[in-house]
């Protein structure tokens, strides 16, 4: 293959691809088994925080239980301990298959994960003691995340080394998403870490940075890796090649470009320089762009041949992520918009819109990609595939819940804290019943978290091997969609 | 065919040129304001806060105050900030020159805190009682108790002259005992009062004529 961007995966024989997907398996599987882990743990504060919120008497007046380090709890962990280990283990598995070569230096990876999760330990306890930093996404203390950091430089260094050693051909677009993620993620962390925990700039300066990172933490990191996922076990699991590679570049580099920017849409009128927010409105606004021409070029890809989606699990998880990123990119844009942004802005729509973006599309995205590959790391398939249709639903459901009431219910609130003839207390109390309705759906997740949890180790200790794929529905008769092994 | 390099340079562009305008400016522009000379009273403005204050600034980052209350009022007629009287100009950069840490905020689940001090008026048991069980001040409240940063102690002799008082319902403590605030709790407060962007920055001058 000549050109730089193909549109097929890779031509690797089964052989190879066996090989290579052992030797990335220990590292891979540790990778996966922890964010499980701290996906429950995470949930769980989830919940308990969206119970307070309603219900302020529940485990009220502990101090470590208090509801600002409860919640700060709850997304950091769901950041540092599920989403990022998730993706770090995507995209060491993605690495090495893109690459064509067995992973080396094994032990280096698997000590990474190590540290890595005890760094997450250390992180979670000294924010539940009380030693947050209270920034969003960075409320672990400078003692906890340089750990982080040499952990993840163990890793970064790993990927960067396999792509030098890289086997010639066609680089996939996988390669590029995965390539862009593995960049920008020390680049963010080590910057907003640099500036804003461990030895602090003047504070005025702050709050452009701590958005910047915020923003810049889920468009350049979480999502590319979540895209990366998407290009690759697309084509793999249908047999059908990327659509289109303009479409694929047009994405790539859109998203790149306006990503960055984003964050000052979050602080309009606020204490920054004007021109800050309005590049990220502008931002904001073109990330309609990147939106289209993925959501295009998947369904362009998928098209006519969308049955597979009822009874593949990454497929199905997969595409309903791809489906959440796309709205959740228009709600950003849309709640952009200066005039709306005027009564949104410090609503509970915030909060619908991170569980769209963090749950909706990179959790549901991760949950497929895990799907897809750990059969291939053990060597046998999951236990129960009533099982992974439960957890879909489950976690459907749940986020389905938690970003309808919190969007219905932060437009009353958001109109009410904006109105002079409206009390604040009436803002309180017309949001209640939403937030009643979104701790129901912080329930769901938790089970579903459970249930992942549950077949992330039944997969791991199966004794009785289960060889036949676990598929989600029957599969039609005489049906021309391949599967993917 | 290997296009590698390429695609680092410009990913390389693209984050650099982000990181240029959103962190670079603002560490060189937002990061060297100063106070500005007050002509009225020989003094900064932003005033310069006590420790105190800036301890209790720490109790406000431990307990994740931010979650729920946002510390910015957004300029006028684009929003209502200043008609709901949360303050009475917009608040600049240059305001948080008396924190450590900005806290901005991106929720409203409680009230703008950027002027409390301006509002709370000189009663200081009431902030007491209202951090110490904010629904026996407002029954409607979501907002946590912070009771942790309290002692129940038994009355020895004289009662304590700083203990909360008209504490009413489940909360009252019992016969015999009163309600210390700890060092962190008068912290706090002292941190809530020095919440006041009263005065007037060359940036912001405070709305004459409402
Ligand atoms: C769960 C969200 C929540 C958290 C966390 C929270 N508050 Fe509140 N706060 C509220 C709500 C709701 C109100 C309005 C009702 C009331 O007065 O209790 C309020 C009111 C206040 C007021 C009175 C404001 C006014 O204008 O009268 C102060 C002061 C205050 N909070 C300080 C704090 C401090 C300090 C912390 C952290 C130690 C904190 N709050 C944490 C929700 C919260």
């Amino acid at each position: 293959m000549s050109n730089d961007l193909s549109n097929q995966p890779d031509i690797l024989t089964a052989a190879e691809r066996a090989q290579i997907d052992s030797s990335t398996s220990g590292a891979a599987l540790l990778f996966f088994g922890s964010s499980a882990f701290w996906l429950v743990f995470a949930s769980l504060f989830d919940v308990i925080g969206a119970i307070q919120l309603s219900y302020p008497c529940f485990l009220d007046g502990i101090s470590f239980l208090t509801y600002g380090r409860v919640v700060q709890t709850a997304t950091t962990v769901m950041a540092y301990g599920f989403a990022t280990p998730a993706a770090i283990g995507i995209a060491v598995w993605l690495t090495a298959r893109l690459c064509k070569v067995p992973l080396s230096h094994h032990r280096m990876l698997v000590s990474a994960g190590i540290v890595w999760n005890l760094g997450i330990l250390v992180g979670a306890c000294s924010i539940l003691a009380g030693n947050s930093t209270s920034f969003a996404l960075l409320s672990f203390p400078a003692f906890a995340t340089p750990i982080l950091f040499v952990s993840y430089a163990l890793i970064a260094i790993w990927v960067l080394f396999t792509f030098n050693e890289r086997k010639s051909g066609g680089l996939f677009v996988s390669a590029w998403f995965v390539f862009a993620a593995v960049l920008a993620f020390p680049w963010l962390f080590g910057t907003a870490n640099a500036l804003l925990v461990w030895n602090p700039v003047s504070a005025p300066a702050q709050p452009a940075i701590a958005l910047w990172f915020s923003s810049g933490f889920f468009n350049l990191w979480l999502v590319p890796v979540g895209l990366a996922a998407a290009f690759y076990i697309i084509p793999k699991s249908t047999g059908l090649p990327v659509a289109s590679s303009n479409l694929s570049l047009l994405g790539f580099w859109t998203l790149l470009l306006f990503g960055a920017w984003t964050g000052g849409a979050q602080i309009i009128g606020g204490p920054v320089p004007a021109w800050i927010t309005s590049a990220g409105v502008a931002a904001s606004i073109m990330m309609i762009v990147p939106a289209l021409a993925l959501g295009l070029n998947f369904h362009l890809t998928l098209d006519g041949h969308y049955a597979p989606v009822a009874w593949s699990p990454a497929l199905r998880f997969i595409v309903t992520g791809i489906g959440c990123l796309v709205t959740y990119w228009i709600l950003v844009a849309i709640n952009s918009i200066p005039g709306v942004n005027a009564m949104t802005q410090f609503s509970d729509i915030n909060r619908a819109l991170y569980y769209l973006g963090h749950f909706g599309f990179f959790a549901m995205t991760a949950f497929g990609a895990i799907y897809y590959i750990v059969p291939r790391l053990t060597g046998h398939e999951w236990p129960c595939a009533k099982f992974i249709s439960l957890h879909y639903w489950l976690a459907v459901t749940g986020f389905g819940f938690i970003v309808s009431g919190l969007i219905l219910g932060g437009l009353i609130q958001g109109s009410a804290l904006s109105q002079t003839i409206i009390t604040f207390r009436s803002s309180v109390e017309f949001a209640w019943p939403f937030r009643v309705f979104a701790m129901l759906g912080s329930l769901l997740i938790l089970a579903s978290a459970v249930n992942f949890a549950l077949l992330l180790i039944g997969i791991l200790l199966e004794t009785h091997k289960n060889q036949a794929p676990a598929f989600m529905a029957e599969r039609e008769e005489n049906s021309q969609e391949p599967v993917a092994v | 065919m290997n296009k590698l390099p390429n695609i680092f340079v410009g990913i390389f562009v693209i984050f650099g040129s982000a990181w240029l305008g959103l962190v670079n400016y603002p560490l060189k522009n937002l990061g060297n304001l100063q106070p500005v000379p007050d002509e009225a009273t020989g003094g900064v403005l932003p005033p310069t806060v006590s420790g105190l204050a800036v301890a209790g600034h720490k109790v406000y980052a431990a307990n994740g105050c931010v979650e729920c209350h946002s510390q910015q009022v957004r300029f006028a007629p684009l929003t209502t900030d200043i008609d709901k009287e949360l303050g009475k100009r917009q608040t600049v950069a240059r305001d948080y020159l008396r924190e450590k840490t900005a806290f901005p905020g991106i929720l409203r689940v409680g009230q703008d805190l950027s002027n409390y001090g301006a509002r709370a008026g000189e009663d200081i048991n009431a902030i007491h009682r209202h951090l110490y069980e904010p629904r026996s001040v407002n029954p409607w409240s979501n907002m946590p108790s912070y009771c942790f940063l309290y002692n129940v102690v038994k009355i020895q002799g004289q009662p304590s002259n700083e203990a909360v008082t008209g504490l009413t319902g489940p909360c009252a403590p019992k016969p015999g005992y009163e309600v210390v605030p700890t060092e962190k709790a008068k912290a706090l407060v002292a941190y809530l009062l020095s919440l006041n962007q009263s005065y007037p920055l060359p940036e912001s001058p405070v709305a004459t004529a409402k």
